[in-house]
């Protein structure tokens, strides 16, 4: 009886498919949309977990909906970065995925890509040229929670002195822009704040590591160190740790949250960080290369964007899940 | 042979006034005349521009900036310059030659990655130390033989080993990553890093060992002696009968020693090793202007470590002051380019060329 019921409803069903009372449903779009489309990666360098982790997520979309994905790697080379993305237009992929270095480097270029019908993707860093999608950080946001947080830190009622002392990268990189402007714009409603030095490393640790034994021999009762970037930060944390103000001075920093800097967190080099999640971020930028491939355009004038979520991670209440890692190879 | 080799490796000829008065015969006669010579204003005019400019520069700053003249900042001065003073005391030697080492900084890191990534891995320190000079040595090794048996010019050998050794330190022992992490837990890593001795930072006492040790081999050694004949003219040197080829392979090494004690120094202090020195640093750069600026002409067969302390006192001096005037690298780099063509116009106009000075490779 139960038998002949389920057979009646499955006839019932298939005929009211047939009928199209039912639709089945259908993947957003047939596999054509990505047949035969390319992707080309233009990254900083590789070797980055951040890098790393966003073309595996890429690579990833790209190997399961059959379009084809390629990473060019400029290794640190900034001219070499130009004349890849030359060569890149020149090759007329459908997408060119960019990862600015400084906010007018790849400008020009951008725009030649967009004119010619290449899609152009900023990942993380973006360039002064709009394209047709930006997936990343929201820099603005992050200076300006770091620098709230600074202010409850070291600002009034605090008993600190107020000194603070910024690490950027490069002061020509997005991040580093937006940041400094978010941070300055708090940190001028707050006139017991007083940025002692606002000096680039360059990205390298060694470097942050010398302005910041520097500033703290010239300001020891230094209240906080803001670097724009975990890595970099590693060494404007072990200034800070090897001149013996590990618990006086706080040391905060920005990055994709891999495993290396929650190391840092655990060894009290880093104090607190905020984590666009980079892994999260490849998701997202592989979700958005094949809405791109979809067809998907932004309004006239603006960008499709998609906002990484934060992460704050603080040394008190730190936990290892808060953190990614790429798989071992 | 011997005299005509005692000249070159003074390396300063005689024609200042205090050299040429008589002071005695015996040991002292002789030690003033040899310091009358080192010291003489006419010989080293480039010396003392770049003192007097340092001297200006520090007063400044002493008088502008507020905890810039104090024994605390000395130290930052002092240990800030450590990795600089160590590569300068290579590559002058290398210069002194009439050589030229560009894969110093890509030794640095190759043989820092190695040490880092030992320790990562669990390794004895003592091991991991071992592995870093075993490597430094091979790698020295390399460029020497490459200029003085294969006779590659230094300028194109060198250039062609610091890509090649980056490119194997950053695909073979970094396997395409480009930062290691030092465990700065270590008690070997926070001595170098941290440790005192009577009072001084263990990286400084390691700065000036090497120091002396450059002003040892090259005013005390035959090798030294051999290093001042070739940059004063190498195909006398040779004609002589003088090892100049193996003398070659040993200033190599020497200079790749260099970069390993200044990798296990940088690395140790900022926590990392980061392949990145080698692609945008311009750690390079700032050794040869602090061999240039003390007074070390590319052209070989002059100088000494008393030259070296003069470049790097500028530069560290300069560096230190606008780091703590909150001047952003870009305009300090400009400051530095301004220094050095502006050191050397001035040597230009006090010291003209003449027919010995006007030959290639003069700065």
């Amino acid at each position: 009886m139960i038998k002949s019921l389920k057979r009646m409803a499955g006839l019932g069903i298939a005929a009211m498919m047939m009928a199209g009372v039912i639709a089945v449903p259908q993947t957003a779009t047939a596999a054509s949309a990505y047949e035969g489309k390319k992707v080309i990666f233009i990254p900083i360098a590789m070797g980055i977990t951040l890098t790393e982790g966003w073309a595996r997520r890429m690579e990833e979309q790209a190997k399961l909906h059959g379009f084809d994905f390629e990473v060019r790697d400029a290794a640190f080379n900034m001219k070499a970065m130009s004349e890849i993305f030359a060569k890149a237009i020149n090759d007329k992929p459908d997408i060119i995925v960019a990862h600015n270095p400084t906010v007018q480097l790849l400008a020009r270029q951008i725009r030649q890509a967009e004119s010619k019908g290449i899609k152009v993707l900023q990942i993380n860093l973006q360039s002064n040229q709009k394209s047709t999608a930006f997936v990343g950080a929201n820099w603005s946001r992050i200076g300006n929670d770091v620098a709230e947080d600074i202010v409850a830190a070291c600002g009034k009622g605090s008993g600190k002195s107020g000194k603070v002392a910024i690490v950027p990268g490069q002061l020509t990189a997005a991040d580093s822009v937006l940041m400094n402007k978010a941070t300055m714009a708090v940190f001028d409603k707050h006139p017991e704040i007083t940025v002692v030095s606002n000096q680039a490393s360059n990205w390298e640790p060694e470097k942050a590591r010398q302005i910041t034994a520097t500033v703290l021999q010239q300001n020891p009762d230094l209240c906080a160190v803001f670097g724009h970037w975990g890595i970099h930060t590693i060494g404007a944390g072990n200034a800070v740790k090897d001149a013996g103000k590990a618990d006086s001075v706080l040391v905060y920093a920005t990055g994709g949250g891999n495993r290396l800097i929650c190391k840092n967190i655990e060894d009290g080099v880093i104090d607190r960080y905020w984590s666009y999640n980079a892994d999260g971020q490849g998701r997202d930028a592989g979700a958005m290369l094949r809405l791109m491939l979809q067809g998907a355009a932004p309004a006239e004038g603006e960008m499709l964007e998609v906002e990484s979520p934060l992460i704050v991670i603080k040394k008190e209440s730190y936990s290892p899940q808060q953190c990614w890692d790429l798989p071992a190879k | 042979m011997d005299a005509g080799l005692n000249e070159s490796s003074n390396s300063f000829q005689s024609n200042g006034d205090l050299s040429q008065q008589n002071w005695g015969r015996g040991w002292f006669g002789s030690a003033v005349r040899s310091w009358s010579k080192r010291l003489s204003i006419k010989q080293h005019p480039l010396e003392y521009i770049v003192l007097g400019i340092t001297l200006t520069i520090t007063l400044v700053f002493a008088f502008l900036i507020e905890g810039f003249a104090t024994l605390g900042n000395l130290a930052i001065v002092a240990q800030n310059s450590t990795a600089l003073v160590i590569l300068s005391c290579g590559m002058a030697v290398v210069i002194i030659t009439r050589g030229l080492d560009l894969s110093q900084i890509s030794v640095m890191v190759a043989v820092s990655s190695v040490f880092g990534l030992l320790l990562s891995n669990g390794s004895d320190y003592s091991i991991a130390m071992l592995a870093a000079v075993f490597l430094a040595v091979i790698l020295g090794l390399l460029n020497g033989w490459l200029i003085a048996f294969i006779e590659i010019p230094a300028l194109l050998s060198t250039l062609a080993t610091a890509m090649l050794i980056a490119g194997v330190c950053r695909w073979g022992f970094l396997q395409g990553e480009f930062l290691v992490l030092i465990p700065k837990s270590l008690p070997i890593i926070e001595y170098i890093s941290t440790g005192k001795m009577i009072g001084i930072p263990v990286s400084v006492v390691i700065g000036a060992l090497v120091l002396i040790a450059t002003s040892l081999l090259l005013n005390k050694t035959v090798l030294g002696r051999i290093v001042y004949a070739m940059g004063d003219n190498y195909i006398a040197a040779r004609l002589t009968g003088l090892s100049v080829r193996m003398a070659t392979v040993w200033v190599y090494v020497f200079s790749a020693l260099t970069a390993c004690i200044a990798g296990i120094i940088v690395s140790s202090a900022s926590g990392t090793v980061d392949f990145r020195i080698v692609t945008n640093g311009t750690l390079l750069f700032e050794v040869i202007m602090v061999v240039v600026l003390g007074g070390i002409r590319l052209r070989g067969g002059r100088g000494g470590v008393i030259n070296l302390i003069i470049g790097v006192l500028l530069i560290s001096v300069l560096r230190n002051g606008m780091t703590l005037m909150n001047l952003s690298g870009q305009v300090q780099d400009l400051v530095k380019g301004l220094v050095l063509i502006s050191a050397i116009v001035i040597d230009n106009y006090i010291n003209p060329r003449d027919t010995e000075t006007d030959t290639q490779g003069d700065l």
